[in-house]
């Protein structure tokens, strides 16, 4: 089981029941911690559905109650190629 | 002028402020995630001396250095003054070795640079190596670059850049970061690299020199490299960039090079700001992309931690804010006696004292600061009279609150260029970089009679003769008070 964390404006940015293209930071211990990836994924507030652990702050980095589950489908590299 | 012998490095710095009492050495270890921002945060809160954090979890080898210039003590210790000196001491000292002849850097061979000692290219390139600190819990990353210079070079005009623009780690590879369209990286980047979707290369210097890091966030006119020169009384000591024609001081802690992406954008913030808050939300933010990390054997992290009064944000800025604007008054032949921003407004207001020598000098007070380059930087003027001491905030709010007319006094300029970061604005305005000013003019007005329409000003120093005043000045303590320092 992972565990991320998502900075939103806006609840309805965790839409659910669709694919979602968010970015999200890992909070498993270690020296990546609160590193960030761009993914495409599915977010429930029904917390066993999936695998991983979501939580999320607002803007200013508040944390919000409402707690999610979340499944990465994959990572979107956004990058353009002659950076890599 | 007399030699100056300034800290060098911050190593030299560290042992200075731990010599004067002004840093403490931490030897127990010490989280990078939240404690050590929360320890640099209370030193700040309390004014306390700096922390020098020698163990760090997860990052043998490293240290951090906090707080580095969030009291004045250190701020005259970073110039080689007395740390008693008194803040009007230090400002006079700092408008006398910026009015001089600019002193320009040299260029050291790269094996006599201890910022060289380790050098991570490639696949070894990884943030994550450094011990990049959450800085506050909430923040919207660990922040990088929170006391450095981001190195920059204008490509046809040559001039050189080091500005103190917030980093915040996105992943191993990636920073991102805040540069306000009016700073000169964000003019550079809007002037000539966005439009041609060119990227620019760019150098963090991280664990610098007291005077660097002094320059680098100072809005001086004069470039920075000339600037910490001129500070310190030599030769700023640079050396070439691994990946780019970059130079950056040989003996800072920390080196990251890159380029920042025109076309490409990651998330930033929110980060506690030197306003005392959290204001500008996260947002897709300028992007650097990190080629090459260089340090020096226990290498020190230097952190800042803004947020209430007082930090080095306020501290130094207000200080620099301030001293600037009084070089730019002085400039156009305005009598004033000096000009003074306190830190607690966290560099909002400027308080302007000044000879009332004829009408509208306020006002034209007021348009030089807003219409300079360093505007955007603060929201309110107030002007006060000659015999006012614009240090002495009691004073200064006596003025404000007995002279200044609320009709005629106060004057408001709209649409002028403000922050994304005042937590007054409102969202639209953040957004844009919208400002509004005002000025409260405390000033007697010129056409006001003397003598028959100028209100008397009763204090002891204004309406007693001198004789009496001496009298009982030296007869204080035998009518029974004690003795006034
Ligand atoms: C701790 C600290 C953090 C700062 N962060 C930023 C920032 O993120 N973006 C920015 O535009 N200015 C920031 N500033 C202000 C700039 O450093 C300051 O405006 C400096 O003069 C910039 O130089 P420039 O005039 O060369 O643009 C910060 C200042 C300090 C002291
Ligand atoms: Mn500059």
């Amino acid at each position: 089981m992972n565990q991320w964390e998502v900075f939103v404006m806006d609840m309805a940015e965790l839409a659910e029941g669709k694919d979602i293209e968010i970015s999200i930071r890992t909070l498993n211990p270690g020296v990546q911690k609160y590193t960030y990836k761009h993914v495409r994924a599915q977010v429930s507030s029904s917390l066993d559905k999936f695998p991983d652990k979501l939580q999320v702050r607002m803007g200013r980095g508040q944390l919000s109650a409402a707690k999610f589950s979340i499944k990465v489908i994959e990572e979107i590299r956004r990058l353009p190629p002659q950076y890599s | 002028m007399s030699k100056i012998s300034a800290p060098r490095s911050n190593r030299e710095f560290i042992e200075a402020c731990v010599k004067a009492g002004d840093a403490v050495r931490i030897k127990q270890e010490v989280d990078w995630e939240n404690e050590a921002g929360a320890i640099v945060r209370r030193a700040c809160e309390l004014g306390a001396a700096a922390p020098f954090m020698e163990k760090i979890k997860d990052y043998p080898g490293f240290s951090y250095f906090g707080a580095p210039l969030s009291t004045y003590r250190r701020m005259a210790i970073s110039l080689g003054m007395d740390p008693a000196s008194t803040l009007p001491e230090i400002g006079k000292e700092y408008l006398a070795r910026t009015n001089g002849e600019p002193i320009a850097p040299v260029t050291i061979d790269r094996k006599d640079a201890p910022c060289k000692e380790n050098i991570l290219l490639g696949a070894d390139v990884d943030l994550c190596k450094l011990p990049v600190p959450l800085v506050h819990d909430g923040d919207g990353g660990r922040y990088v670059g929170t006391w450095h210079a981001v190195v920059t070079k204008h490509p046809v005009r040559g001039d050189v850049n080091w500005g103190m623009y917030r980093q915040m780690m996105f992943d191993g590879r990636t920073m991102s970061g805040a540069v306000f369209p009016f700073s000169d990286l964000g003019k550079q980047l809007s002037e000539y690299y966005l439009p041609r979707g060119l990227s620019c290369p760019f150098a963090t210097a991280i664990g610098l020199s007291p005077l660097a890091a002094m320059a680098a966030c100072a809005p001086s006119p004069i470039p920075e490299p000339e600037l910490v020169g001129m500070l310190s009384g030599e030769p700023a000591r640079l050396v070439k960039c691994e990946t780019n024609d970059l130079e950056v001081p040989a003996d800072a802690e920390i080196i990251i090079e890159g380029e920042i992406c025109p076309d490409y954008k990651v998330e930033e913030g929110p980060f506690g700001e030197y306003t005392g808050y959290r204001t500008s939300p996260r947002d897709f933010r300028v992007t650097f992309r990190v080629n090459c990390i260089t340090y020096r054997n226990n290498a020190t992290m230097t952190i800042s931690n803004m947020g209430v009064p007082q930090d080095e944000g306020q501290l130094l800025r207000s200080f620099s804010l301030g001293l600037e604007l009084e070089k730019l008054l002085r400039s156009q032949g305005i009598p004033v006696t000096g000009v003074y921003m306190h830190p607690r407004s966290t560099h909002h207001m400027m308080i302007v004292g000044v000879k009332p020598a004829y009408t509208g000098i306020a006002q034209q007070i007021a348009q030089l600061a807003f219409g300079s380059k360093l505007g955007p930087w603060f929201h309110m003027v107030m002007v006060v009279d000659d015999q006012t001491d614009i240090y002495n905030w009691d004073e200064v709010y006596h003025a404000f609150c007995t002279r200044c007319h609320p009709e005629n006094g106060i004057h408001i300029y709209r649409n002028t260029t403000g922050t994304p970061l005042y937590p007054f604005a409102t969202p639209h305005e953040r957004k844009y970089s919208i400002g509004s000013k005002v000025l409260f003019d405390c000033l007697w007005p010129v056409d006001w009679d003397k003598t028959n329409d100028v209100p008397t000003l009763v204090s002891f120093k204004n309406v007693y003769p001198k004789d009496i005043q001496e009298r009982v000045l030296a007869n204080w303590t035998t009518y029974g008070y004690p003795e006034v320092k």
